[in-house]
């Protein structure tokens, strides 16, 4: 205890130099901008900004993209209050109270509490990080290939299940299209080539960040453009920006909530901040007193949503450091990075590197102190921001998308890889499938694919420990559960079972 | 038993008509068959591919294998995805599937995608790439701003902002990338 303390303490050290706090205050509101601009988001953000921080040092260049990521998630706020629709899809929960809030004339009220809400939930989800992260890693070090390859189908299904509620199917779709993409190419196990049909480009399978790129760059161009009519904005900010003491302390509650369900959707693998937000959202409004005023210009309900999702993106960096499974599709693009940059995420990061965990810890720490001061000083010109007309933004960020899927290996091929998952993409999702479940089967099917081909090698193709070893039986039965319950006969069934059960409790 | 399977699976199809619209369920049953067809040819692809008996490795660790249940999980999924799509009521889903195909959305889609194939395919590599740059922002300006315009907004005000937007862009995009952060561009 008292040594993390300490490492996290040289973390933010560490960080205190000024290269790193202009490159803090670039990245948060860079971010912010990104966030708030409808078509640009935190993902995208992210996957571009990896060209730009190519030649850092590697923790400058983690710092940069952390500061993105996290600045972008709270940008979003502001497009989704002043404009009524989400900047990213994590503040899709923030419309529904922040804009009534703004067309009552509190937008500066609810960008204010937007700003306290989306510091405290990080934070929040930064302890759970600091504490929760160390004791996973240990455990996992306990880990065999049998564990591995089902935290990776779990990760696949289970972001497959959450991110298309609706319609689960599409998930799972999803997620074994991004698996069979990466089939493609060298194998590790017998350095057998597939799926290349004798193209050498192939050969290297398909790299993460073109294809990111593409199904969160060119197919969200796509996406804005196709749109006929244009959201403008509809209120002004003139109210008090700065929230009072007394507004958060009384919805104490719901914010502690919000926090740690948050961080519980961040450590789901591949679920991201729209979940959180969309979670926290839903458990506040079934216990708040308020009921009735959610969606109506809550304030409640905008705490809920912006702590649901600032939370999200320190609890996603839980599994992402200690096991290699992204949290979310932007921390996916991070493991890219990290990977980029010569760190190795996983269970041995902790006896490897382990400053490099406190100092995630310390940037997201750092990174919030930056939004918020943006946030609640900078409302003007961010307004600004909102007012780029489509046409010319989405222009210049299509050049971007050509040259970050190019500058990493200088490739005209990655480009092409760009191409096909930006028009792929945008064809998948509108038919409504997500992309998290995709990504996170290009970042896994490796993981997956290795692991299971090991684990029978080990047993000299016994399956049985697949299913015997406590973990394996545990993630197993999960896996099973989670299939079974998107079935809707099958969760109908069960439910009515439930009811029965509590209906006979009560007679 | 039979009665009761029966009732679940009206009401999900109802449940499924009300989620769904109606040309996406016919959408829906385009992409069924099309995923059982790809899962098929990539289960054809993993049960050819080479065993590797030579090298004498396990029967259960061939390349092939987690392709290959891949595929199947594929070809389950769309087959559940086809059925369900098919036995759903969508009266007149084909014609509204063919009008959301030619809707002003879908002419504004691939708008853009015709721009970014000529950019990224044919001028990328065959110009140089601040030139490419700038004729690919301005065209794009011009086209969605006077020819698909949305707001209308004065030509000749369009047509400079097309201009500078598309000078000042492949210069940054250029001296940033080649000079400050010595990434190399296309």
């Amino acid at each position: 205890m008292l040594d993390g303390l300490g490492l996290l303490f040289g973390g933010i050290a560490h960080f205190m130099t000024p290269i790193s706090l202009f490159n803090i205050a670039w990245a948060t509101l860079l971010g912010i901008v990104i966030g708030a601009l409808p078509g640009l988001t935190a993902t995208m953000g992210v996957a571009l900004l990896v060209t730009l921080t190519y030649k850092m040092a590697p923790d400058q260049a983690i710092l940069c993209l952390m500061c993105l990521y996290s600045g972008a998630i709270y940008g979003g706020s502001r497009t989704a209050i002043l404009l009524a629709i989400p900047g990213t899809p994590a503040s899709a929960a923030t419309t529904l109270d922040g804009h009534p809030l703004a067309l009552q004339g509190k937008a500066g009220t609810a960008m204010g509490l937007a700003t306290t809400s989306s510091a405290i939930g990080t934070v929040i989800g930064v302890i759970a990080l600091a504490l929760v992260a160390p004791l996973l890693a240990e455990a996992a070090l306990r880990f065999g290939s049998y564990e591995f390859f089902w935290l990776a189908l779990f990760g696949v299904i289970i972001s497959g299940q959450l991110t298309a509620i609706d319609d689960p199917l599409k998930g799972y779709i999803a997620g074994i299209l991004g698996l069979l993409v990466a089939m493609v190419g060298m194998e590790t196990l017998h350095a057998h080539q597939r799926f290349t049909f004798g193209i050498p480009a192939l050969g290297g399978g398909v790299d993460l960040i073109p294809a990111m790129v593409g199904a969160f760059g060119l197919a969200e161009i796509l996406g804005v453009m196709k749109r006929t009519a244009e959201a403008r904005i509809v209120s002004s900010a003139n109210d008090r920006v700065l929230p009072r003491i007394g507004e958060l302390l009384r919805y104490w509650r719901t914010t502690v909530r919000s926090g740690l369900i948050g961080t519980f959707v961040g450590i789901v693998p591949g679920v991201g901040e729209d979940v959180g937000a969309w979670a926290s959202y839903a458990a506040a409004k079934r216990s708040s007193k308020e009921a009735a005023l959610f969606g109506k210009g809550s304030k409640e309900g905008l705490i809920a949503a912006e702590t649901g999702n600032a939370a999200v993106v320190p609890g996603a960096m839980i599994p992402t450091l200690t096991l290699a499974l992204p949290g979310s599709a932007a921390a996916a693009v991070l493991i890219a990075a990290m990977f980029i940059h010569g760190i190795r995420p996983g269970p041995l990061l902790m006896t490897e590197n382990p400053e490099f965990l406190y100092q995630i810890v310390a940037i997201l720490l750092l990174s919030t102190v930056a939004f918020t001061i943006f946030g609640l000083f900078l409302t003007k010109p961010l307004i600004k921001v909102l007012s780029v007309p489509r046409e010319r933004l989405m222009a210049v960020v299509y050049v971007l998308c050509v040259v970050g899927s190019f500058a990493i290996t200088q490739r005209m091929f990655d480009i092409y890889v760009m191409l096909f998952f930006g028009v792929v993409g945008f064809i998948l999702r509108e038919m409504k499938y997500p992309m998290a479940p995709l990504v996170l089967g290009i970042i896994l099917g490796d993981l997956l694919d290795l692991n299971l081909r090991r684990g029978l090698l080990l047993t000299n193709g016994d399956p049985s420990p697949f299913f015997t070893r406590p973990i394996s039986l545990a993630i197993c039965s999960l896996i099973v559960i989670t299939i079974l319950m998107s079935i809707p006969a099958v969760s109908k069934r069960v439910r009515a079972l439930f009811d029965r059960g509590n209906g006979s409790a009560r007679a | 038993m039979t009665h009761n399977s029966d009732g679940s699976d009206e009401t999900a199809g109802e449940v499924q008509a009300e989620r769904a619209s109606l040309p996406m369920l016919r959408a829906d049953l385009l992409a069924g068959l099309f995923f059982i067809v790809l899962g098929a040819a990539i289960l054809y692809g993993s049960w050819t591919m080479p065993r590797l008996e030579v090298r004498r490795i396990h029967p259960l660790t061939v390349p092939g294998l987690v392709p290959g249940l891949l595929s199947i999980a594929l070809i389950v999924c769309g087959t559940i995805l086809a059925l369900r799509s098919w036995r759903a009521p969508a009266p007149g889903g084909w014609g509204e599937l063919g009008r959301a195909l030619v809707s002003e959305a879908a002419r504004r889609a691939f708008a853009v995608i015709v721009l970014v194939l000529i950019y990224t395919l044919g001028l990328v590599g065959l110009v140089p790439f601040w030139a490419a740059t700038a004729a690919f922002v301005f065209a794009f300006i011009v086209v969605f701003e006077i020819w698909l315009a949305t707001v209308k907004r004065p030509w000749l005000a369009s047509l400079l902002w097309a201009a500078g937007l598309a000078v000042t862009a492949s210069a940054a995009v250029t001296l940033v990338f080649e000079r400050a952060f010595l990434v190399r561009l296309p």
